[in-house]
């Protein structure tokens, strides 16, 4: 029962209640609101930014479960996005991995090399698993677009990772 | 702090590996994964709703600011289209109504016999690499994967996913889309021989179409004219004529090699920022040379998930390639798939699906 319970109030969890919410609004308002015909990607910014801040391991397992998750709404082979997305959390981390200290320049850099390669490696799993027909130009401009929301959505989005994952202590 | 480096990488490993078994299955369509997809939608629809409902206002505003000038634009040539269009769709619709006579007299399936559903959209895909739309009608409506799906007009996509109250529709611009289609060709020469009937008293109501017998044998009250048959299975023999009470009517009887010819092929999609395009046509000489601006349909058959004669498109471009390949035909789709509101889809299985009681 201490083991549930313990299980419940952890990182881990509060990090799958919280993902629940960001893709709920990736499914709604960023699904609908397209710049220039392209969706948003804030779940792949979510694990990109959880990345840039607790490096490859956390990275990668939040990439793992956000993008399993995202594949349960979406209507590409499941398994298929959170592969993707756990290879984007742990680029991000990966990026950072030889700076003691990262500045906030630095995490920003990191956090748009890791949101363009996430966007790219999503149509080169489709391709490698039969799913051809999406690496075509139309990519350098999803890739753009979805770096430059990135960066603006970042820095508040660093913050809310920083909350979801962070240890607390037991007050008892 | 060992520990937990160790366990998170155990949890890496077994994730990944669950994804690998995961994207395994699912690619050979298991039952499993797709329970787990239910499950997964039924914990987060409610969330997903609430999220709706909060979002609205947000992408209301969006809206607002991003399609006024374009929405402006398009309301005010909008209403100079349906004065146009008043007219034109009166005798369509006579035309349709006559058509689709025509089709049940004969025993040949048509469209208004199928029973449809009408939904609506409610989502775009999340995806930039899926082309896909969620409409507000499920299983609880009788769609299954595979149906049809129409907007006002044409075939807008295909039913992939179904739950209870809702479904996931893959558009005819994803790579994944293929469906048989024919192209309608038209006759190569456009002349057509008019049969007289001046005396509808006296007149025979049968027209034998003779080969043998030359046009200018024509007489007052009945004309025979020349055919040559060129369509395979197609012997003519007899054309009967409705009688018609008033004076002088005519009626044209196309020679077989002034029927429009029609070929089949698989339309393809190719993405969002490219046309679809039709491949396996046929280069066959009486197919002749597809023109640009020829319409599309759906080809039907046991075995195909659409009804014949569902309107995609025209062919927009003809890319001729060496060889017997056939050539490669570009879609210009009839519906707008960057503006769909409200869908028609077709509670159509083909007889090869269809479970015996």
């Amino acid at each position: 029962m201490n083991r549930l319970i313990l299980v419940m109030a952890s990182r881990w969890m509060r990090l799958v209640l919280v993902l629940f919410i960001v893709l709920s609004l990736q499914t709604t308002v960023f699904a609908q609101l397209r710049p220039f015909g392209v969706a948003a990607q804030v779940v792949l910014l979510f694990v990109v930014c959880v990345g840039a801040n607790y490096g490859v391991s956390v990275g990668a397992l939040a990439g793992l479960i956000a993008g399993l998750m995202y594949d349960f709404v979406l209507t590409t082979p499941v398994g298929l996005g959170s592969l993707v997305l756990g290879l984007a959390g742990a680029t991000a981390g990966l990026l950072l991995y030889f700076f003691h200290n990262p500045t906030w320049w630095m995490r920003l850099v990191a956090i748009t090399i890791a949101s363009a390669l996430g966007e790219i490696y999503f149509p080169l799993a489709q391709a490698m698993v039969g799913l051809e027909g999406w690496l075509q130009l139309r990519l350098i401009k999803v890739t753009a677009v979805v770096v430059v929301v990135n960066l603006v959505l970042a820095p508040l989005v660093l913050v809310i990772t920083r909350w979801t994952l962070s240890e607390r202590r037991s007050t008892t | 702090m060992a520990a937990a480096s160790t366990t998170r990488r155990r949890a890496i490993i077994l994730l990944a590996l669950t994804s690998i078994i995961l994207i395994t299955l699912d690619l050979q369509n298991s039952s499993a994964v797709s329970g787990l997809r239910s499950l997964f939608a039924t914990v987060f629809r409610p969330i997903e709703s609430v999220a709706r409902v909060i979002t609205r206002p947000l992408e209301n505003t969006w809206h607002g600011i991003t399609n006024y000038n374009s929405i402006l634009d398009e309301n005010s040539r909008l209403r100079e289209r349906v004065a146009q269009q008043k007219g034109a769709t009166i005798a369509a619709a006579a035309s349709v109504r006559l058509s689709q006579e025509l089709l049940a007299l004969n025993g040949l399936p048509t469209l208004a016999g199928i029973n449809a559903v009408t939904a609506q959209v409610i989502g775009d895909s999340p995806s930039n690499f899926s082309q896909t739309i969620e409409i507000n009608q499920g299983s609880v409506s009788g769609i299954r994967v595979g149906m049809p799906v129409l907007n006002a007009a044409g075939l807008v996509g295909k039913i992939t996913k179904v739950y209870a109250d809702r479904s996931v529709v893959m558009l005819i611009t994803d790579p994944d889309f293929a469906l048989s289609v024919k192209v309608v060709n038209p006759p190569r020469n456009s002349t057509s021989t008019t049969v007289s009937l001046s005396n509808p008293a006296t007149a025979s109501p049968v027209v034998p179409v003779d080969s043998s017998v030359a046009p200018n044998a024509a007489s007052p009250t009945t004309t025979t004219s020349t055919t040559t048959t060129t369509i395979a299975g197609f012997t003519p023999s007899v054309t009967t004529l409705p009688a018609t009470p008033t004076g002088v009517s005519s009626i044209n009887i196309p020679a077989a090699d002034q029927l429009a010819v029609r070929e089949t092929g698989v339309i393809e999609g190719r993405g969002p920022s490219r046309q679809p395009t039709i491949r396996f046509v046929d280069n066959s000489l009486r197919f002749g040379d597809i023109q640009v601006g020829v319409p599309i349909v759906t080809a039907g058959g046991s075995r195909s998930l659409a009804p014949p004669d569902i309107l995609i498109g025209t062919v927009a471009r003809v890319v001729e390639r060496l060889g017997s390949a056939g050539p490669v035909l570009e879609v210009e789709l009839v519906a707008d798939l960057s503006n769909l509101s409200f869908l028609r889809v077709l509670l159509y299985r083909p007889i090869t699906e269809k479970t015996t009681p």
